[in-house]
């Protein structure tokens, strides 16, 4: 049963071809690895399944609803969570509210009521901040949560930036390059942590450069080239795949 | 029927108009386009062309060509002690302090002259004669015509300097590519000092050509400026073209208005063409190279 | 940084370094907001400081009134400014808003003074939501520009229809606020009004940023996609804290009618709004108690100008520049490194004298 079905996708900014015809489907509780070079269309490709950009042909589905050119925020709420190529935390907020503000939408309130502090609201309050918590441990951040964000390590940022995703629940999360700037250990714990998220029934889609690390935990690999896919099969098929070979070593195209 | 008789001769009114605020929309926009500051105080520029010239030739009694001249200089060496004084200092702050700053500095200007020079509005004679000249019906005064010619002298000569000398390539560097052009040695707080001059003076060659037609006094910058501001977003943010084409076209829909609704509203059909344009089409007319059309 | 400095202090350095580290408990320190306590004992001195202020200064209360009003707009506008990221430079029609409703409806129309109270925060609130909604998609510069021009509109709406407004000269003889018959006529009174009316309000706005939507303004300020993506309505949002600040100005300008008894254009310009921006930036972004201190300031401030006449507003904007190149982050941020500073100072004096001993 896939999760999300990406169909047909193309997206051309001022002339320029980002994405041709792209067709993926990411199965429930699968990791999904995305690769490619540098300008393949990768985080387009995210964007436009995040809300963040609309497709100039094509249609996605998620769980089977549409949800080509809907808001980002309506489609959050459907259950996608992402995380960004380069870091967006809110980085004046201590570490615990930036994943509180990750449970927004799933905290009661609403300007009046929270603004008399109405009952319900301390007590939605209190246990929001209990499940921030328990997210903070699980990532191993749960020393520093008084913090403010921005005086964490980078390698904390990343973490703090999954965690908020995780905040809302998600079913589907999209991860941008996590592995990007991070030392092998803690490549070697995000991987972990992935491989645990997968085991809780959440469904992955990866977009890296690590190729050690995508090949090692994802059930599938897709890889895009010049906004076109090129390979989607089984990691070991992928590797073996000419085509791919052929984009990497030679490296023609926009990217190189 | 009858508002459309007077449109021939509003139209023109307009046109005069257009010509100062297309000359203040591109002094907003050669600063916008060195360094991505707007400075709000580019009406008191305007405002100071007039004020200083009438200073000059009531107070020193120098001739008219002579105070015209001083004012002009003086009005640049302010802008160039503006950037020094606030802008410099504040290059690193967030726009918003930025927008402040030069709120600041308009309130300062505009009241210092008020102090200087008076509050009573001062009025130039105009340059050649007060007899208007008849234009099939429509009553011209030889001072729009001033106006007109000074304009389209003044883009020419910017349009020569940006293009043909080093250092309005120069500028012309700094504000496409920042980076790239700091790189290659070109100072970016120089260049933005440059601006500041360029633009100070263009706003006080108009002002003291528009001083004869209508009055000049403290208060009149702001207005003008914000006008000027309006004039380079509708026709295109951070474009020359756009601030001409912005400015003339705000001053004929401006002037043609009063034809349809009350006189006392006219200032407020400025801010409603802003709204107009700021909603559905907020590059300009003519596109902007600043705004990004995904996003928007 | 403040350096662990050792051993002997002269009983005149403890005394100076107790008295700065006092003065930095009291001055509302602008950090981080998320604190989990409500009322701290600051509040507490604060709350002694109002109330003890008309017994030990009966003479500043008129003018501890109109900071008052001020404060309310200011507090209002940090949510938008402050916390929230945006701009606005025509929050001054809002006020106008709310002193031209009141005005209207308690001379022409009779209304109560509190009717008319709520009725101004309703009537700004909802010009906020209209010009809201298209206004608040731009961002930086042209979120300015578009407000001012709101303002600017706001003015030459108010001179020309004169019918309702009284044009240029405004709306005379506007009843004082009174209370089923309690009217509040003196300075004092008055006084307790406008402060009461404060304090609710701050209590008000506390909860708000506690809650769920200060984290959200602090998040779409920050960084509007991240906020998008774990479901913030951003436009809700930053419409929501845009007719939240308006309905405060709209309540201070309903009480400035009631206090002064007069509406008139000239009170509600671009001046004002300036006035109020420069409240929010200098009291300090992301915090409640700063805009309160700079309104205060800077009432007092404009207040002792005008005895210079025509040397007051060119003083002003200079005096405004000052404040911006020197305290861009707001006078608290930088009094409390200031304050780190100098009693670190004693320290490395200390050292100084010993080695040259």
């Amino acid at each position: 049963m896939s999760l999300l079905a990406i169909d047909s996708i193309s997206k051309s900014y001022d002339g320029v071809l980002a994405l041709n015809r792209v067709s993926l489907a990411v199965r429930q509780g699968t990791i999904k690895g995305l690769i490619g070079s540098n300008g393949a269309g990768k985080t387009t490709l995210f964007h436009l399944i995040s809300g963040m950009e609309s497709p100039t042909a094509g249609q996605i589905s998620f769980a089977g609803v549409d949800i080509t050119g809907k808001a980002p925020h309506e489609i959050a709420v459907l259950g996608v969570g992402r995380t960004f190529q380069t870091i967006q935390i809110w980085g004046t907020m201590t570490v615990v509210e930036n994943i509180l503000a990750g449970m927004h939408t799933r905290v009661p309130g609403n300007l009046l009521s929270c603004g008399l502090w109405l009952p319900w609201i301390h007590k939605g309050e209190k246990a929001a901040l209990k499940e921030a918590k328990g997210i903070l441990e699980f990532l191993g951040l749960l020393g520093r949560w008084k913090w403010p964000a921005m005086q964490l390590s980078f390698g904390q940022q990343k973490m703090l930036e999954l965690g908020r995703a995780l905040a809302m629940r998600p079913r589907l999360l999209l991860l941008d390059e996590p592995a990007a700037g991070l030392t092998p250990a803690e490549v070697k714990k995000l991987s972990e942590k992935v491989c645990e998220l997968k085991g809780q029934g959440i469904t992955i889609v990866v977009v890296e450069h690590h190729q050690g690390m995508v090949m090692e935990i994802a059930d599938e690999v897709a890889v895009l080239h010049n906004g076109e896919l090129i390979a989607d099969n089984t990691p070991a098929a992928v590797k073996r795949d000419r085509r791919v070979i052929e984009a990497y070593l030679t490296g023609g195209g926009r990217g190189a | 029927m009858t508002p459309w008789i007077h449109i021939p001769q509003l139209f023109a009114a307009g046109i005069t108009m257009g010509a100062i605020y297309a000359l203040v929309a591109l002094g907003f926009v050669i600063i916008v386009r060195a360094s991505q500051i707007i400075n709000f105080a580019q009406g008191e520029f305007v405002m100071l062309g007039g004020v200083l010239t009438f200073f000059f030739i009531t107070g020193c009694g120098l001739p008219y060509p002579l105070a015209a001249l001083l004012a002009v200089v003086s009005t640049v060496c302010i802008g160039l002690l503006l950037h020094l004084l606030v802008i410099y200092p504040l290059r690193k702050a967030s726009p918003l302090i930025l927008i402040m700053a030069t709120l600041g500095a308009s309130i300062c200007l505009s009241n210092t002259s008020a102090l200087l020079f008076g509050t009573l509005p001062k009025v130039l004679p105009p340059f050649s004669g007060g007899l208007s000249l008849q234009l099939g019906g429509v009553a011209i005064a030889p001072q729009s015509l001033w106006v007109l010619g000074a304009t389209f002298s003044l883009l020419f000569a910017l349009h020569r300097l940006s293009h043909r000398t080093l250092v309005g390539k120069a500028m012309e560097a700094s504000s496409t590519d920042p980076l790239g052009a700091d790189l290659a040695g070109i100072s970016r707080n120089l260049m933005v000092f440059f601006a500041f001059g360029a633009s100070a003076g263009m706003g006080s060659i108009a002002g003291v050509l528009v001083t004869p037609l209508f009055y000049t006094s403290y208060s009149a910058g702001t207005l003008l400026g914000l006008k000027g501001f309006i004039a380079a977003v509708l026709g295109g943010w951070g474009k020359n073209s756009g601030a001409i084409l912005g400015g003339f076209v705000l001053g004929i829909v401006e002037s043609v208005s009063v034809a349809f609704i009350p006189a006392g509203y006219k200032d407020g059909v400025a801010f409603v063409v802003l709204l107009l344009i700021l909603y559905f089409r907020p590059k300009g007319i003519l596109g902007s190279p600043f705004i990004d059309s995904r996003r928007w | 940084m403040v350096t662990k400095h050792q051993h002997e202090f002269r009983k005149r350095d403890l005394f100076l370094t107790g008295g700065l580290w006092l003065i930095s408990l009291i001055l509302p320190n602008p950090h981080l907001p998320y604190r989990k306590e409500f009322l701290k004992k600051r509040d507490f001195l604060y709350l002694g400081v109002l109330v003890l202020l008309p017994m030990v200064w009966p003479d500043s209360l008129f003018l501890m009134g109109l900071a008052g009003i001020y404060a309310i707009v200011a507090l209002g506008l940090s949510l938008f400014l402050g916390y929230a990221g945006q701009i606005s430079l025509g929050h001054a029609a809002f006020f106008g808003i709310g002193a031209y409703t009141t005005a209207i409806l308690t001379t022409r129309y009779g209304v109560t003074s509190v009717g008319a109270f709520w009725a101004a925060a309703a009537a700004a609130a909802l010009c906020a939501y209209l010009i809201g909604k298209p206004i608040l998609k731009l961002k930086g510069y042209f979120l300015a520009l578009a407000t001012l021009g709101f303002g600017e509109i706001f003015l030459v709406i108010v001179r020309e229809a004169r019918d309702l407004t009284g044009g240029v000269s405004g709306i005379f003889g506007v009843p004082l606020f009174s209370v089923a018959g309690f009217a509040f006529d003196t300075y004092l009174k008055q006084y307790c009004l406008i402060w009461g009316t404060l304090i609710g309000l701050v209590l008000f706005a506390k909860n708000l940023v506690r809650s769920k939507i200060g984290r959200a303004l602090l998040a779409v300020a920050a960084s509007e996609d991240a906020a998008a993506s774990v479901g913030i309505n951003v436009v809700q949002v930053k419409l929501g804290v845009f007719v939240i600040s308006a309905a405060f100005a709209g309540l201070a300008g309903s009480l400035f009618a009631g206090v002064m008894s007069t509406a008139s254009p000239d009170a509600f310009g671009l001046g004002l709004s300036v006035l109020m921006v420069m409240m929010v930036i200098i009291g300090g972004m992301g915090t409640l108690y700063g805009p309160i201190f700079a309104a205060i300031f800077l009432t007092w401030l404009t207040n002792a100008l005008a005895a210079y006449q025509e040397y007051s507003l060119p003083i002003f904007g200079v005096i405004i520049l000052l404040l911006l190149i020197f305290f861009p982050d707001g006078v608290g941020t930088r009094l409390n490194a200031r304050l780190i500073y100098l009693i670190s100072y004693w320290g490395r004096k200390q050292r100084r004298e010993r080695v040259d001993t």
